[in-house]
């Protein structure tokens, strides 16, 4: 292999520009579209009608109820819990479970049962438990979150150098004392995987709860612009749970880079 | 506690074998087996269920939980008789061909273009941006927005798919062409193969089993979002029983729908997961779940 | 007899090559400066030299997949422009397609230039008999240990035919007994299918067991032909032979290290 790679200094004119032009070219094909009438404008909103909306929005209540600001806080507010307790309850487990047998042999069964049923499918039970209130849809996002958490801390775990661990056995460890000391910091990089997983699969769910039983929160508001046959305020949600998303998910890189500067990957 | 032997490939000119200690038959070594934990673990699991369904302890009294007993004599109804004209079979394949509709289309047009982009720096350099700008919108969203497009129909729920599907697939065509190894398109290049043959020769068998991976992860997605879409505007699929068994205060019918889509989702993985195995004979694997 | 002798000609011509790499922030490396050699045909020719000293890049340049900055290289008069099959590369990393069994990739070079299934079968399997590898052309690479993929390697470079084969440090990832064995069946195999070869190693038992001329680098970039010292021991040679170990003294006294 050569000790050294050729790096082109000047990127093309044409690789930078590009991008720029594809996403101008993007919206505006689609105010366009819009705006003559090709697509009607009860199926979908001009990006102008949406910006005015996300304005519009800040200060007015109307005619979903809340403002822009106070969905968008009530969504990461349930997102948050469910996935703060996502992660409070599923790497410890899954860390247990990758290295004591009798942790793994006994939740694994029931890990695997719970595990292919896609979180959607909680919403009527939780109905049923908890109504339509906060701790239902804390109960979805926490599901949701939980099996990333537990894979990768498993496999976090299950990764562990072999060599080190026989090392440690000369050492005189026992068996918690690896655990402690040698499993859980080789696990790390493949749990702060599962924080960025954790935190889309906690965000996806957060949407579905919301669509389907809720009176508030970014979900609530798309939901409501269907009923209300306001394409903007569907289109304004949307990118807002996106963009929410999105920021939150840079805040976990930045704090991951912080933390696990020195350790490769 | 020993640590478990990974398999080993046998290796021509060494002998490998797993090592297993005999030890003596202790109440140690009975109660830490592992198939011996399942079994306790399970039971533990199935009693409980039963145990918070008969006394009603979850809020609503009886109608909070079902027995599972009753889950499955509900089941065992549902495919002798006719909800909304379907029997069991009938909305567990109306939600099937769903899936399998919309995660084909979405494939076919993502794995091309994740390949392409990975190509080609121009075409990157086009979608790569608008493909930013969309990714971080989960799938679930866009369910108001296809229902305003397509209405209740068939075409919402397939459009809702291909939309969950095609992030995953793309994403991991495209990485996985990013991250073969270098020095094997030189290989190509000695032995005398020209671009064409090094795509396909190399980017394409290489990316295979990132494909399948990404394969593997869309279809859990279009599961879930078969679900959503159902659960939101159905006339027919699990989901349609599911929120059937939620507005008759029924929760075996909802539990009987919960078993039958996990059963689906994890049957077609297996499905994915052989086809894999047969294709790609060359993938190790790690330890994992 | 002589007249025999004199007839040899030259296989492989570098002039003047140098080569300079541009790190990131436009700094120059030079990695190579002003190499001239000669390689005759058929002969073993090694290029010795401790690690990072560029030898591994003169060998990609007449490969063909790094050009010079100033000089020239030519096969057989004409000038090298870029890789192809007319020079076989091994690569330290053994770079096995691990999609294709050991017939598969021993195949990729015939089946590149378009040879029908059962001819170039027919030569995989010479070339996989000649590695001594007979039972395991059905193997996956991942199932096989070092010197194994290693053969397989040598014997996909072999069977395009090449009029080059080029070896980059081919056993330096293989334990030490492994690697004896494997100069002896580079030895024996070069001497069923004579090849002009250039050989890179930073072994130097392995540079006298093997080598009919050996060029030693310099310890440091940029990279500069030292000596070059013409090995003419009987073949195969004997690591413990009186004269073997008096050219290995000279070789490893002229070596200059810098670290």
């Amino acid at each position: 292999m050569s000790a050294y790679q050729e790096i082109n200094v000047q990127t093309p004119f044409a690789l930078k520009v590009l991008p720029v032009v594809s996403v101008t070219v993007f919206f505006a094909f689609w105010q366009f579209v819009v705006t003559t009438g090709i697509v009607p404008e009860t199926m979908l909103a001009a990006p102008t009608t949406v910006i005015k909306l996300f304005f519009v929005k800040l200060f007015e209540a109307d005619p979903d109820g809340a403002l822009l600001q106070e969905h968008a806080w009530v969504s990461i507010q349930e997102a948050f819990s469910g996935y703060f307790l996502s992660l409070l309850v599923g790497l410890p487990l899954g860390l247990a479970m990758g290295w004591f047998n009798v942790a793994e042999g006994l939740a694994r069964p029931i890990f695997e049962i719970v595990r292919p049923i896609p979180p959607v499918a909680w919403i009527p039970l939780t109905i049923f438990w908890f109504g339509i209130g906060l701790p239902g849809k804390i109960f979805i996002i926490w599901i949701g979150g939980l099996v990333p958490c537990v894979i990768n801390a498993y496999v976090g775990v299950k990764m562990t150098n072999p060599t080190l661990i026989q090392m440690a056995r000369t050492y005189g460890a026992s068996d918690w004392q690896i655990f402690r000391q040698l499993c859980i910091p080789s696990a790390l990089p493949m749990v702060f995987g599962a924080l960025q997983i954790a935190l889309a699969c906690c965000w996806t769910n957060l949407v579905a709860a919301e669509l389907l039983a809720a009176d508030s929160g970014l979900g609530f508001m798309i939901t409501m612009g269907r009923r209300l046959a306001l394409p903007e305020m569907v289109v304004l949600g949307m990118f807002m749970v996106g963009l929410t998303g999105a920021v939150i998910g840079l805040a976990i890189d930045q704090v991951e880079k912080r933390l696990l500067a020195g350790i490769r990957r | 506690m020993s640590e478990k032997n990974c398999q080993q490939p046998s290796v021509a000119n060494e002998t490998v074998g797993q090592f297993t200690d005999r030890r003596p038959l202790t109440l140690r070594v009975v109660l830490t087996n592992r198939w011996f934990l399942h079994g306790v673990s399970l039971t533990v699991f199935f009693l409980t269920w039963d145990f918070l369904a008969k006394s009603g302890i979850l809020g609503g009294g009886s109608s909070a939980l079902a027995r599972p007993l009753e889950v499955l004599s509900q089941l065992d109804y549902l495919i002798d008789n006719q909800l909304a004209e379907l029997s069991l079979w009938g909305h567990l394949w109306a939600s099937t061909q769903r899936v399998l509709l919309g995660f084909t289309l979405a494939a076919l047009m993502a794995v091309p273009l994740g390949l392409f982009m990975a190509l080609n720096r121009y075409v990157n350099a086009i979608v790569k941006p608008l493909f930013d700008l969309l990714k971080p919108m989960p799938p679930i969203s866009w369910i108001s927005i296809s229902i305003l497009w397509f209405g209740i129909g068939e075409g919402s729920k397939v459009f809702i798919i291909i939309v969950g599907t095609f992030v995953p697939c793309l994403l991991n065509a495209y990485n996985g062409v990013r991250l073969v190894e270098p020095e094997l398109y030189d290989v190509v290049r000695m032995l005398g193969g020209n671009r064409r043959d090094e795509i396909l020769h190399v980017c394409f068998p290489a990316s295979f089993p990132a494909i399948f991976a990404g394969l593997q992860i869309s279809l859990s997605i279009a599961w879930t979002c078969v679900l959503a879409a159902e659960l939101v505007s159905a006339r027919s699929g699990l989901g349609y029983i599911i929120v059937q068994g939620m507005n008759l205060s029924q929760p075996a019918m909802v539990m009987g729908g919960m078993v039958v889509i996990a059963a689906a989702a994890f049957g077609t993985t297996m499905l994915v997961s052989a086809l894999e195995r047969k294709l790609c004979p060359w993938k190790r694997k790690i330890a994992g779940l | 007899m002589e007249a025999a002798t004199q007839a040899q000609t030259v296989k492989i011509d570098c002039r003047d090559v140098s080569k300079t790499f541009i790190q990131k922030g436009c700094q120059e490396v030079p990695v190579l400066e002003r190499i001239s050699l000669q390689v005759q045909e058929n002969e073993f020719l090694v290029v010795l030299g401790p690690g990072q000293c560029g030898k591994s890049t003169l060998l990609r340049i007449i490969a063909g997949l790094e050009t010079p900055t100033t000089g020239t290289v030519s096969l057989d008069g004409r000038e090298v422009s870029g890789p192809g099959s007319d020079r076989g590369l091994v690569f330290q990393g053994y770079m096995l397609f691990p999609w294709k069994t050991v017939l598969g990739n021993v195949e990729m070079g015939p089946m590149l230039c378009g040879l029908p299934r059962n001819e170039r079968r027919e030569i995989a399997m010479h070339y996989i008999r000649l590695v001594g590898l007979e039972n395991f052309e059905d193997h996956y690479p991942h199932q096989l240990s070092g010197g194994m993929k290693q053969r397989v390697g040598i014997a996909r470079a072999y069977a395009n035919k090449p009029k080059v084969m080029l070896l980059d440090e081919p056993f330096g990832q293989l334990d030490a007994q492994t690697r004896v064995f494997m100069e002896q069946e580079t030895e024996r195999i070069w001497q069923t299918e004579k090849r002009t070869v250039i050989f890179v190693t930073n072994n130097t038992d392995e540079a006298l067991f093997l080598g009919d001329r050996i060029v030693v680098m310099e310890g440091k970039l940029p990279g500069r032909l030292q000596t070059v010292h013409t090995v003419d021991l009987p073949r195969p040679r004997d690591l413990t032979d009186l004269h073997f170990l008096e050219m290995r003294k000279d070789l490893i006294d002229s070596s200059v290290l810098t670290l």
